[in-house]
């Protein structure tokens, strides 16, 4: 089809079915026009036709008067003629003139109007001059002019008559080709006009044809079309061309597409889903059921088909099952409910069905979900949650829950019992309330209770924080507290554990006290016992048996190693307890090597090992006489395991950050696998050394603590054999040099 | 060189004037507590008294504090001599007037030595 070929819209189409025909009648109208215009021409040209040979029969008529008056003024000399001649000689120009206009442009009659003129203008002369012979009385010449006249005057009018017999004979033969003319004309107007008519309504009636033709078997096939996508049949083959019908017909197929794939989703959805989707009838029978039924409650779909739904129901359900499913019918809407589902096999599950009654199709559409997972989580949650709350309840850590702000929304029993509060006494209070701050600070004042909780948050948020609390009786106690963040579905909560610290503080202020008395009352009798024996030894009493002598050096070296022992113990107790507490201050190192030096070098010398101390100028930032005892202490060592005759050295270097202190012995080394006990608590490299070397174990370990008090590092470099070389870090000396005091008990040397 | 003991000990008290007095040849004189300390001192007027923190009756502080407001000994140097002692206590007695302080127990070969070393700072 034409149309289609050139994929003409229906716009267009609409366009051409009415300005093709317009285009024709447009046409047709002009050409009408123009022959009206001719006819109307043909019959001014006859009118004006029969006014020119009027008016010439009129002008041949004077000329004839003009004559015959003369004739007659000649004969009578009658003024009655000679006015008639005068009044015709007037006329005659007037009438040539109005033959003039009426000639027009047509050359031919101008020509015969010409030679009319001037034949005029010659017979009017000689009627002049026979005129003026007359009044002259001269007869004879008027006579004679008269016969000569008369002579001329009848060529003349002869010509004249000739002239205007042309312009008539002329103006006839126009006038009687006219009316054929116009016949013809007319004939062709009414062959026109006919054919015209008949030809635009073939055209109108072509296009039509053709363009109904297009649209309509279109149209057809787009209706067959949408009535075969609402019963979900294929549709027919695409109509073609570009218009608006073949671009709807593209939307029914991709739409019929779009179906199609929707249909082949949900039906892949209802097949694949794991959960139960059904259909059950106004009976209450199954009338359709994807292959989920299988793998769920162990019936194939084909066994459900036909069964009753309640018969699939758990028994002690079906009764709230029914007023269920009533309750969905009754309201026409969706509906949730919660039952059982007796398997093929006997065993049930929980299942929660999600079920809407169709008014139209008369049935209900359920979705089957099972649920004995879920239960079981919840029962697990339950499960969980109870023993969450059952440790809760008795742990012996007190929990307070805050809001964001810090006021109490929960509290534990051991809180409670912390406290001396009832939960519901303290809720909807800040925190602030519990704590001794509160006597000093309002819990109602805003801005308090901001600087109170941006303490805490600052001391104790996922750390512990030491505070004092105070008791619903006004007692105030220390606590340990720290905070956690808690995050909940209601929004952050805070999370504040306490533990009252109150007896272990006690604890702690016995043992510091026992510690103390310790101290003094061991070191009171060891005084004695120690200058007695020191006393004796160096021959104070006077000289000793070489036996005495032997015997009393024993209990000498036995009591200082205690007092070393006693030393030891209580600093190493003060260490992890973190009580050791030190004086950092910028320190010569040059200093402290001299110190150390010094009281290890008779021990050196009795020893026969030298030492060598490298010049350094480096300052630490560091407790002088605490660094003293690691020096002497790492001296004493290095001294105890070198052989006779080796040295050992003590160098000092700064680097970045830290000062680098060495101290180095040429003695056995230390095998690989006790470097790494070398500094806990009494380790010795041989289970002999003890005895062999004196000593009780705990220095290094000391060391170790003193030495990270500083926020610095300890270690050995050693290889078996070759020697060892023990290291310590510390802070270089600052610049700001502030003195730290910290109390601190000396160290009884 | 004359110095005072003031200690509850006897047995200290004991090796303390043995150390000094054996090894170091200083004189010594003794009192069992801060008061008979004080009144020792007004009468034998010391070159330096060693004096125990903890005694009966009035403890070394205290003592301490009486010989300084006393015109008789206020001016004689006093050394602490004590089991137990806090470097906050030993800055403490030091700005009280005391003018060393020795850790006990001492080395009864060095006692002398280290009593007069202090005395030259």
């Amino acid at each position: 089809m034409l149309s289609n070929r050139i994929n003409l819209k229906i716009v267009h189409k609409g366009a051409i079915l009415v300005l093709v025909p317009l285009f024709f009648e447009l046409i047709f109208l002009g050409v009408l026009t123009e022959l009206l215009h001719r006819a109307e021409v043909e019959v001014q040209r006859q009118v004006r036709s029969k006014a020119i040979i009027s008016q010439a029969n009129t002008l041949s008529k004077l000329f004839y008067d003009a004559g015959v008056a003369m004739g007659g003024y000649s004969i009578t000399k009658s003024p009655l003629f000679s006015d008639r001649y005068d009044k015709i000689v007037r006329q005659i120009p007037e009438d040539l003139e109005e033959l003039r206009k009426l000639v027009g442009d047509n050359p031919k009659q101008k020509q015969i109007l010409e030679n009319l003129q001037k034949i005029t203008v010659t017979g009017l002369k000689i009627l002049g001059e026979a005129k003026s012979a007359i009044d002259d009385n001269r007869v004879d010449v008027a006579q004679f002019r008269a016969r000569h006249m008369y002579k001329e005057i009848r060529s003349l009018a002869d010509k004249l008559q000739d002239e205007l017999r042309g312009l008539t004979e002329d103006e006839r033969r126009i006038e009687q080709e006219s009316p054929e003319k116009q016949n013809r004309s007319r004939t062709i107007l009414k062959v026109f006009l006919v054919g015209g008519v008949v030809a635009n309504i073939l055209i109108a009636f072509v296009l039509l044809w053709f363009f109904t033709r297009s649209i309509k078997n279109r149209l057809d096939v787009l209706t067959d079309n949408s009535f075969r996508l609402a019963r979900g049949q294929p549709l027919n083959p695409p109509v073609g061309g570009g218009d608006e019908i073949s671009h709807l017909d593209g939307v029914f197929h991709s739409m019929a597409d779009a179906l199609t794939e929707a249909h082949r989703k949900e039906k892949a959805v209802i097949d694949n889903a794991v959960d139960v989707i059904c259909s059950i009838d106004m009976d209450g029978k199954f009338v359709a059921v994807n292959p989920a039924c299988y793998e769920n409650w162990g019936y194939t779909p084909d066994e459900l088909l036909g069964k009753r739904f309640i018969e699939v129901i758990a028994p002690q359900d079906i009764s709230d099952t029914i007023k269920a499913v009533r309750a969905i019918r009754a309201e026409k809407s969706n509906l949730q409910f919660d039952n059982r589902v007796r398997r093929k096999d006997s065993s049930e599950i929980n299942v929660s069905w999600s079920a809407y009654w169709s008014e139209k199709e008369r049935a209900m559409f359920c979705v089957a979900h099972d649920i004995t997972e879920r239960k079981l989580a919840e029962e697990a949650i339950r499960a969980s949650e109870h023993r969450i709350r059952t440790i809760i309840n008795h742990m012996i850590v007190g929990l307070v829950i805050v809001n964001q702000d810090g006021y109490i929304e929960s509290m534990n029993p051991s809180a409670e019992k912390i406290f001396g509060y009832k939960a519901e006494e303290i809720v909807g209070r800040h925190l602030l309330s519990l704590f001794s701050d509160s006597k000093f600070f309002s819990e109602h004042n805003e801005s308090d209770t901001t600087s109170f909780m941006d303490t805490l948050f600052n001391q104790a948020l996922n750390r512990i924080g030491e505070f004092d609390c105070i008791k619903k009786n006004g007692e105030d106690f220390p606590v340990e507290l720290s905070i956690s963040e808690l995050k909940t579905h209601e929004g952050e909560r805070y999370m504040a554990n306490i533990l009252d610290v109150s007896e272990r503080k006690e604890v702690e202020r016995l043992k510091k006290e026992f510690v103390s008395t310790v101290s003094h009352e061991l070191r009171t009798p060891l005084t004695s016992i120690r200058g007695s024996l020191t006393l004796l030894s160096v021959g104070a009493m006077g000289a000793l048996p070489d036996q005495a002598k032997k015997v009393v050096s024993i209990a000498e070296r036995n009591t200082i190693r205690l007092i070393g022992l006693i030393n030891d113990i209580l600093d190493i107790e003060k260490l992890e307890a973190g009580k050791l507490d030190m004086v950092f201050e910028n320190t010569n190192m040059k200093d402290i090597m001299e110190r150390s030096e010094q009281s290890v070098n008779t021990f050196a010398a009795n020893n026969g090992v030298k030492l060598e101390m490298m010049p350094t100028d480096a300052q630490v930032y560091a407790d002088g006489d605490r660094i003293v005892q690691v020096l002497v202490n790492l001296l004493s060592n290095a001294i105890k395991f070198s052989p006779q005759g080796q040295t050992v050295t003590v160098a000092v270097e700064s680097a970045a950050g830290f000062v680098h202190v060495r101290v180095i012995d040429r003695g056995r080394g230390i095998p690989e696998q006790f470097k790494k006990l070398l500094f806990q608590r009494f380790q010795q490299v041989e289970a002999s050394d003890a005895k062999k070397k004196g000593g009780t174990g705990l220095g290094l370990a000391i060391c170790k603590g003193i030495i990270e008090q500083h926020g610095g590092q300890i270690g050995v470099d050693s290889e078996e054999g070759k020697g060892s070389t023990f290291w310590f870090r510390l802070p270089p000396a600052r610049t700001d040099s502030t003195v730290v005091v910290q109390p601190q008990e000396t160290r009884a040397s | 060189m004359k110095v005072l003991i003031i200690d509850d000990e006897e047995d200290v008290r004991e090796i303390a004037k043995m150390s000094l007095n054996l090894l170091g040849g200083l004189d010594v004189v003794e009192a069992e507590n801060g008061q008979h300390g004080i009144e020792v001192a007004a009468q034998n007027k010391p070159d330096v008294i060693l004096l125990d923190m903890n005694m009966p009756i009035l403890d070394g502080p205290s003592t301490l504090e009486a010989l300084r407001t006393n015109e008789a000994t206020k001016d004689i140097p006093v050394i602490f001599l004590t089991a137990k002692a806090m470097t906050q206590e030993i800055e403490k007695l030091k700005r009280m007037g005391a003018t060393g302080v020795l850790t006990k127990p001492f080395d009864p070969t060095t006692l002398a030595t280290q009593v007069q070393d202090i005395l030259k700072e």
